[in-house]
């Protein structure tokens, strides 16, 4: 891959052929298409300007080849498509996988593998350069896998049953392990309202 | 990565008795618990003939006997709280060797080749909060060198969209951050069935056999890495307990209402805690978080039954804590208060009503608990455990009652104009007048309720560096008559709330107040208003029968009258945290935390403000995180790794299935959302899109590739941030 600035503005395909327009299409559109492509980057968190102009021009180049072709197509989208394309391509190459078609999984997993290798940190440089790669690095994109969890060790517990019965377990007071306190309070509380009844009823009368 | 121990798990002892480890325990047991609750007994029975004679003086009517029997209940409610101060005041001046720190030698114990998974389950958290207090935990245990020996996770529950994608992103960055992918992990549950009971249910079903411990944290639990250590060696040591629980200090308040609350605990707690663990024993009981849980027993059974019949309190067992420690005792395993363990914190709300609003979750939880009082082959001690957490809100609408008979009684003499005449009674030994007698009475009631407060005075008296960091003895007296006053207006509002709660739980319907409106230094005025104007008016017009019935007896009433009259500035004015600062700088309320912060704290409390100072702690505005779940590349191929790793455990592929993910209408949904914008779906449909990790893909490649026509203008302008 290419991404060269040099080859990027003298590519034929990109000359402007009238003024306000490139390949056919308004200027305004490249410059929507150059923005939009520029925002990816950044969401990428690529950060080194001179690389992200490079990258974003060799997106729009791709673009603009397909352009006359697709005359249909909103410039935008075209380039949105390219710069889908490029990088999903690079992810298989460097992850030595097959390329996606319409399956996300390899996008997702690239992406993945770009954080947690920390490409916006250490490999910058090496981000949609073609290989081959420093050895740390496509050692650190292969070995990304994020896991939510340990292996699982499935079990399953099951309630069991509680018998709430308070009339039943009310009824057999006495086989309580604490029974005798409960009946030591209960006592002393009968011996208190004795105590009471015998010091005041004899004053009623 | 911790090593897995599916054998290993299985504790040395098994179901044998309890007690077997300490053979002649369960009689020395026995006895504690006979001698404190007799005390409580022999002081309630003394006090209440006491004013039965009163009664009895006054003339004996049909009043007389309901308050009688209400004041047995009341006053043996506060007689507890009372001797768990006198025991506990006792045990930590002359010490007490029968607590879980000081039996054995657990400090030299290895926990070579044993893994324990700390779980920290969350549900709508302030996110931010949550991963800081996270991330001082485990810098701490780091700290320790023991590391290697844990797991973490984050169990979300978390329904709000926005919150589950700045969890996820948090996560992942934490993780990075630390170099601990591998170590802290992140489950987000696909349905909240069981709350967050079930929610470590979950969790012990798809890894906990891993573990032969598990920790408990709330979401605002922080906790030294030592603590945490200690925890376990405690376990090793103890091959019969089943749970040990800390006791969290109430930290990182700001408000002059936590503060109070704060100092309160951090005051008067030690010297509970030591009485209660005088008779608890080996037969404490389980606060729901910050405690470590051996995972065998506890999944063999604590996992709970559901309720016959309807709410509330039928279904799920809301406040499950205390009985997954009846269960476990139940089956002969230990449960311990770790009181002496200190580093071991969790937060408090901050005003009145964020107060009050948590009661009445917990009002809910330990009324249901009635149905479970009588379940059979539950010790007796859990059942006293359960007694005293329903009369902790079932006394607020018995001492209401108490009231208003005792005003009843006061109107209906005048009313019948029936004069009081005393007679001969018990008390013409004590040689005491009608009121001499009422005001023995009053003079015993405020003793019982202040002393355990005079007493952790002293006891702090007694403690130089204790002392110290509280500021002082001189400060924190001031400080504990400071609390006292604000307690005595507080309790009547509680009163109020706890039996608006009671018979709004008994009627099977509810108080729904809604989120409050908060200013940053505290509660608006208006929303005060809003919650308080019934206390107020209660307050006036109670007052006003009162003082028409019987001046003097108004001037008795007026501490519970001034709290709910003076309501709405109480609460507005605790609530500020300019109050609560300007009482930091007059040296009141202070705590250990605050006079020297731990450097958990430290770490948190810097980092907090190092997020709110950059934004990065305020929560996102809404959707903000649905659009980078889709924008941004990162966060997104997060996402979907998670949710496609989701799909490896058949439980959550099942519920997937169930939620309609993979069905030809997330799609459209997801559709709708490109063309219309995430305002267009509704909040469980947001949830179902985002638990499509097929369309979770799409969406990102559509919403970055698709022209602006083809998108919603709220897509347009959430690419443009990334411009920036």
């Amino acid at each position: 891959m290419d991404v060269s600035l040099e080859s990027a503005l003298n590519d034929p395909a990109a000359g402007a052929e009238q003024t306000g327009r490139i390949v056919g299409r308004p200027l305004e559109d490249w410059n929507a298409a150059y923005a939009k492509v520029e925002s990816y980057f950044h969401a990428l968190r690529v950060r080194d300007k001179v690389l992200l102009g490079r990258l974003v021009i060799h997106v729009l180049k791709r673009a603009m080849r397909r352009a006359p072709q697709e005359l249909q197509c909103p410039v935008t989208e075209l380039a949105a498509e390219e710069m889908d394309l490029v990088v999903t391509d690079w992810f298989a190459q460097v992850l030595q996988e097959s390329p996606a078609g319409t399956d996300h999984m390899l996008s997702t997993r690239g992406r993945l593998a770009l954080l947690l290798a920390d490409m916006p940190g250490k490999w910058q440089e090496q981000f949609l350069r073609p290989g081959p790669w420093p050895e740390a690095f496509v050692k650190a994109m292969r070995d990304a896998y994020l896991r939510a969890g340990p292996d699982f060790q499935l079990s399953k517990m099951a309630p069991r049953p509680l018998d709430l019965g308070p009339i039943a377990t009310l009824t057999q007071l006495s086989q309580w392990s604490y029974g005798k306190m409960v009946f030591i309070w209960i006592a002393f509380a009968l011996l208190l309202v004795a105590i009471f009844v015998l010091t005041h009823f004899p004053f009623t009368h | 990565m911790s090593s897995a121990i599916s054998d290993a798990s299985k504790p040395a002892g098994g179901p044998t008795p309890a007690w077997a480890v300490y053979p002649g325990r369960p009689a020395r047991r026995a006895v504690r618990l006979f001698i404190f609750i007799s005390s409580a007994m022999l002081l309630t029975g003394l006090v209440s003939m006491l004013f039965a004679d009163l009664l009895w003086r006054s003339g004996w009517t049909n009043s007389s006997t309901i308050l009688l029997v209400l004041f047995v209940i009341l006053f043996l409610l506060i007689s507890i709280g009372c001797l768990h101060g006198i025991y506990g005041f006792i045990l930590r001046t002359f010490g007490d060797p029968d607590q879980i720190t000081r039996l054995g030698d657990y400090p030299s114990q290895s926990i070579e080749g044993v893994s324990t998974a700390i779980v920290f389950p969350i549900c709508n958290e302030e996110v931010a909060r949550v991963f800081e207090g996270f991330r001082a935990t485990y810098l701490s245990l780091e700290r320790t060198g023991q590391l290697e020996h844990f797991d973490f996770f984050i169990l979300s529950d978390s329904r709000d969209a926005d919150k589950w994608v700045e969890e996820e992103r948090r996560w992942c960055e934490l993780a990075l951050e630390l170099d601990a992918l591998g170590r802290i992990y992140y489950r987000r549950r696909i349905s909240v069935e069981g709350k967050k009971s079930g929610n470590v249910r979950d969790f012990l079903n798809a890894w906990g056999r891993r573990y032969r411990y598990f920790i408990v944290f709330d979401a605002d639990s922080v906790m030294r890495g030592e603590t945490i250590v200690d925890l376990v060696k405690l376990m090793e040591a103890h091959p019969h307990v089943g749970l040990i629980q800390t006791v969290p200090a109430l930290v990182n308040a700001e408000s002059l209402f936590g503060r109070i609350q704060q100092f309160a605990n951090r005051l008067y707690a030690p010297v509970f805690i030591a009485g209660l663990n005088y008779w608890a024993q080996g037969f404490g009981n389980y606060w729901g978080h910050n405690a470590i849980i051996r995972t065998d027993p506890f999944m063999q059974y604590c996992d709970l039954p559901s309720l016959p019949g309807r709410k509330p309190f039928g279904g799920q067992i809301l406040s499950h804590d205390f009985v997954e420690a009846a269960l476990l005792l139940k089956e002969n395993w230990q449960v311990w208060f770790a009181h002496e363990l200190q580093g071991s914190y969790e937060e408090t709300p901050q005003d009145i009503i964020e107060n009050a609003q948590r009661d009445r979750r917990w009002c809910q939880g330990n009324m249901q608990h009635g149905m479970v009082l009588f379940a059979r082959g539950l010790r007796g001690v859990s059942r006293i455990h359960l007694l005293l957490g329903i009369f902790g809100y079932l006394a607020s609408p018995l001492w209401l009652l108490f009231l208003i008979t005792f005003n009843w009684t006061l109107w209906f003499r005048q009313h019948t104009g029936l004069s009081v005449i005393t007679v001969r009674a018990l008390t013409p030994f004590l040689k005491l007048s009608g009121t001499e007698h009422a005001f023995l009475i009053f003079l015993i009631c405020m003793g019982v309720l202040f002393l355990p407060k005079f007493l952790a005075l002293i006891d702090l008296a007694m403690d130089g560096p204790r002392r110290r960091a509280f500021g002082g003895l001189r400060r924190a007296t001031m400080s504990a008559l400071a609390e006292t006053v604000f307690s005595a207006l507080h309790a009547p509002l509680q009163m109020l709330w706890h039996s608006q709660c009671v018979a709004t739980i008994l009627l099977g319907t509810g108080v729904h107040w809604g989120p409050q409106k908060r200013t940053p230094d505290g509660i608006a005025w208006f929303e005060a208003v809003r919650h308080h104007w019934a206390n107020t008016l209660i307050g006036i017009l109670w007052g006003t029968v009162v003082w028409r019935i019987d001046h003097a007896t108004f001037w008795w009433f007026m501490p519970v009258l001034a709290g709910m009259v003076l309501s709405i500035p109480l609460s507005v004015l605790t609530s500020r945290t300019s109050w609560g600062e300007r009482a930091r700088e007059h040296g009141l309320f202070l705590t250990p935390e605050e006079t020297s912060p731990p450097s958990e704290l430290d770490t948190l409390r810097v980092r907090m403000a190092l997020l709110e100072r950059s934004g990065a702690a305020a929560p996102p505005p809404p959707d903000a995180s649905i659009a980078e779940a889709v924008l941004d590349p990162y966060v997104n191929a997060i996402h979907v790794s998670l949710l496609r790793e989701k799909c490896l455990n058949p439980d959550y592929r099942q519920a997937l299935a169930a939620l309609g993910v993979g069905t030809p209408e997330v799609r459209e949904l997801g559709e709708r959302m490109l063309s219309k914008g995430p305002e267009a779906i509704s909040g469980p449909e947001k949830i179902l899109v985002l638990s499509d990790a097929d369309v979770m893909s799409w969406l990102h490649r559509q919403a970055w590739i698709r022209s602006s026509d083809a998108l919603a203008g709220w897509w347009q302008s959430s690419i443009r941030q990334y411009a920036r």
